[in-house]
């Protein structure tokens, strides 16, 4: 018999105040492993901020993290990369002077000290987000859409048990954005667990498990995709009043 | 994919030219016994030891330390002082200045690298004035402004066999090339490691490195403490080389600056950026010093050596070196953004994915 599996993740009351401004206020939910939560909300519900204090570059003012069970809070970004959980960002950060492939070697060194070693693993990632031809170009140099794929092969290189994908689909075409979903979808097949804030509702209820709906800060509703978009407070906060 | 046999063998081209260079340099003052050229030549190995020192932080890692004078001056006057004051030999005295400089650069960059871009920059300047004005005042132990001038040094002697007595600048010269060539190993070994992949990444993006598990500060330390080892062997190699020093010629800010454009002349975050950027800068130097440019102006007939312009060129181009260094910062930083070497990377790299390009055309 085995107890029933503990959260991979939890987040308990956590409040982030800027000086008087909640940006994020009381927010709890928890996640399963290999599942894929959807974060949704308008624009500075803050989506964003949640990520910076899950993964430390924000210390929550209230609440906790508890990641695998381990108490998250005052570590930094290294630390909670090295824990198993890394994130992308919503605006694209490659290292430009690099190559591609060089960019995902740096993602790869975190778990090897050996750069061979971190060159195999980094070729076997730029495989699977379906770059490997262009492991010889500048990573400045790259497209949008492939900038996108380069920060999910990098972080992917960090062997991580829980990835935070900030807005990996947005200013994508949607033949771009479809590579994306199968991806993701491809990433859970492995096993990885997913937190995915988008904002196209579509990608958002294809590919999520759960969705937990942001607004003001605040945790506005939760439940299997189509709970949520049926959930009258939600279609109020995206759309205003007059609708309902 | 495997390299194919021709690309290993272009590989190994590199290898080759550097053996073949360092062998030639090393034979060279068998033929050459000018002692102005040897002069030049071993300016020229300490600047190269001082730009690939400052290229570990500032180039790979693009922190752009304008404060290695601190490190230099540390190497200089910890191996002269205990040479003068106490009669201890250089070979021990650079223990104790070497390792003095590397703990000094880790409590510096344990403060300092909480800093980023500009601030950085700004705390560098400032520790290095905070060691130049403990140069000028601690006089029991610098003896301040009018520095120290040092009697000799002792002859040296291995097994009982004399190897040199210092009386001639040849063993400066294989000194300067030794740690000339070991930097220079250092550096490609670093471009190649964890720390240079690591720095590079810190270079390009600080939230995005530390988000793939950097942790900043310790890195850049390791990086800085590198540096600052090798830049005060070169200071203490000065130091004795020249048997004079005084606060302004060892910690002084002139020091920290051209530091920094030997780097960045020579093309930052190169392995061999700084030689370039050494062989042009000392060449300059030499030049504006001896009045060649002077010369040249008057010789290509621009300025008329008998008018006013002339002579106050000939009276005062060869003290303006920091002005002359200032403009070609302004050109290189304009033009060629990523040195000289980094510059004639650029056009391979362009030239070669136009070619990719149009292969994948056709």
């Amino acid at each position: 018999m085995s107890a029933v599996p503990e959260p991979i993740l939890e987040i308990k009351s956590v409040s982030k105040f800027f000086g008087g401004l909640a940006a994020n206020s009381d927010v709890s939910f928890t996640m399963d492993e290999g599942m894929i939560l959807g974060l949704i909300g308008p624009n500075g519900a803050g989506k964003t901020t949640l990520f910076n204090c899950i993964t430390g570059y924000y210390p929550p003012t209230k609440g906790e993290i508890l990641f695998k069970g381990q108490r998250l809070n005052g570590m930094t970004p290294d630390q909670v990369c090295k824990l198993g959980m890394v994130r992308t960002w919503q605006k694209v950060r490659p290292l430009a002077k690099l190559s591609v492939l060089d960019n995902v070697v740096v993602g790869a060194l975190v778990r090897t000290g050996s750069v061979p070693e971190a060159r195999e693993i980094a070729r076997e990632q730029l495989h699977v987000v379906k770059m490997a031809h262009k492991a010889d170009f500048l990573a400045g140099g790259l497209p949008i859409g492939e900038r996108k794929k380069l920060e999910v092969a990098r972080v992917l290189a960090t062997k991580p048990d829980l990835l935070l994908l900030d807005e990996v689909m947005g200013g994508l075409n949607p033949a771009e954005s479809e590579d994306i979903i199968q991806l993701i979808l491809d990433i859970k097949k492995r096993g990885l667990t997913q937190m995915v804030i988008e904002h196209d509702m579509k990608a958002i209820m294809r590919i999520s498990d759960r969705i937990v709906v942001l607004n003001s800060g605040e945790k506005l509703a939760e439940g299997a995709p189509q709970e949520v978009v049926s959930n009258p407070e939600v279609v109020t906060a995206y759309l205003g009043e007059a609708h309902v | 994919m495997r390299p194919s046999p021709q690309s290993r063998g272009l590989a190994l081209l590199p290898v080759v030219l550097g053996v073949a260079a360092v062998v030639a340099l090393a034979i060279l003052p068998k033929y050459v016994e000018s002692p102005y050229a040897l002069q030049l030549m071993v300016l020229f190995f300490l600047a190269v030891i001082q730009g690939e020192a400052w290229n570990l932080i500032g180039g790979y890692g693009g922190q752009y330390s304008v404060g290695h004078a601190a490190y230099f001056g540390i190497g200089a006057y910890t191996v002269i002082v205990l040479l003068q004051s106490k009669g201890l030999a250089p070979w021990w005295g650079l223990f104790p200045a070497l390792l003095l400089a590397v703990v000094v650069a880790a409590i510096v960059g344990s403060i300092t690298f909480r800093l980023r871009g500009p601030y950085f920059v700004l705390a560098s300047i400032a520790v290095a004035e905070i060691f130049r004005l403990a140069a000028l005042n601690w006089k029991q132990l610098t003896n301040g402004a009018e520095g120290i001038l040092l009697s000799g040094i002792p002859p040296l002697v291995i097994g009982g066999a004399q190897i040199t007595d210092f009386s001639s600048k040849v063993p400066f010269y294989y000194m300067g090339l030794a740690l000339a060539v070991v930097t220079v190993l250092v550096t490609i070994w670093f471009q190649g490691s964890k720390l240079g992949y690591y720095l590079q990444a810190i270079r390009e993006d600080q939230d995005a490195a530390n988000s793939l598990g950097i942790p900043l500060t310790f890195y850049k330390n390791v990086a800085l403490m590198i540096s600052a080892f090798f830049t005060a062997f070169a200071g203490a190699l000065y130091g004795l080389y020249v048997g004079f020093i005084d606060p302004q010629t060892a910690v002084g800010l002139d020091i920290s600056v051209q530091i920094v454009l030997t780097a960045i002349i020579g093309g930052i975050g190169t392995v061999l950026g700084p030689v370039v950027g050494a062989a042009l800068l000392v060449a300059l130097s030499e030049a504006l010093r001896s009045n060649v440019l002077t010369d040249l102006l008057i010789g290509s007939g621009l300025v008329d050596a008998g008018s006013g312009i002339g002579q106050f060129l000939r009276d005062n181009l060869s003290h303006a070196h920091m002005l002359i260094y200032g403009v070609l910062v302004a050109l290189t930083i304009l033009y060629m953004p990523d040195g000289v070497l980094g510059g004639i990377k650029n056009q391979l790299r362009k030239r070669r994915s136009r070619a990719a390009a149009a292969g994948g055309a056709a």
